[in-house]
């Protein structure tokens, strides 16, 4: 992928190919893991790899809007973990295993 | 040249502590390992010329979100959290199927992108990143997300305290 001998730096391919190597990972654990906390945490893996692929594209083009994005996708993974964290801990309350595969009716 | 080896040691850290994410079975671990996964991708941040990000990286995923994590995970405690085995069940090809069918055709466009700059050496950006540029970027031109964010951080917030309260009251209001 590089250019030759007057490759010094680090090229934008090898920063996106982290990125879509983690996104992988995150979609792996996502669809392999039934523990909600598990999956909590594989989701964060993709968001974070997105927000590796957003910053680099920031740098390398020279505009800030990425690293914009960047910050507004870290706001709405917390809120995603505190609400999701809160449906972990109301599901355990009901002495219920904690099975995502056993979640799929809503109830009031 | 030293770009070059902080960027295989990141990336490998990234990459490594990933694999440790999805592969541990215990979530006390995993999110220990996501911290692993965080601090790599901090450091790629500082070599992106986002020290900002990295810092609130850090700070924000590393310091709250995970603590958050961890503090759940303790507070839920041993009793039964998961199933003894972590079946895949019958979506195990499909999933498989789906990852594949992502990571070649990415490696194929990523290997023949047209993308401007996209192997090129790494300009120099000035000050891109700094705390009063991305200050600067927030008041001027993203003043409407800025507020959005903050909505969304109220509605989050609510929504928990909505939650807790109703499973005290289904647990006969211990």
């Amino acid at each position: 992928m590089t250019t030759g001998a007057s490759m010094t730096g680090v090229p934008l391919s090898l920063y996106l190919a982290v990125s879509g190597a983690m996104f992988l990972l995150g979609l792996i654990g996502v669809m392999t893991r039934r523990n909600p906390l598990l999956l909590l945490l594989a989701v964060e893996l993709m968001l974070n790899s997105a927000n590796l692929a957003l910053v680099g594209f920031s740098r390398y083009w020279n505009v800030v809007d990425g690293q914009i994005f960047a910050l507004v996708v870290m706001v709405v993974a917390a809120s995603e973990v505190v609400i999701g964290l809160g449906l972990v801990v109301a599901v355990f309350r009901q002495r219920l295993a904690l099975n995502v595969d056993g979640m799929s009716e809503l109830r009031g | 040249m030293g770009e070059r080896i902080v960027f295989a040691l990141a990336a490998a850290g990234a990459l490594g502590s990933g694999v440790l994410v999805i592969l541990l079975k215990n979530p006390f671990r995993a999110a220990v390992a996501l911290i692993g996964t965080l601090v790599s991708v901090a450091v790629l941040f500082l070599l992106l010329a986002a020290p900002f990000v990295a810092a609130i990286q850090i700070i924000v995923y590393a310091g709250a979100i995970v603590v958050l994590f961890l503090f759940v995970i303790a507070y839920l405690g041993d009793r039964p959290v998961a199933m003894p085995v972590d079946p895949l069940g019958r979506g195990e090809p499909f999933a498989w199927i789906a990852v594949l069918g992502l990571a070649f055709p990415g490696f194929i466009a990523l290997a023949n992108s047209k993308l401007p700059g996209i192997r090129a050496n790494p300009r120099d950006v000035g000050n891109l990143g700094d705390p009063r540029e991305i200050g600067l970027a927030f008041i001027n031109d993203f003043t409407a997300p800025f507020e959005a964010t903050s909505l969304i951080l109220l509605v989050a917030a609510i929504g928990a305290v909505m939650l807790a309260k109703r499973a005290v009251q289904g647990e006969g209001g211990r």
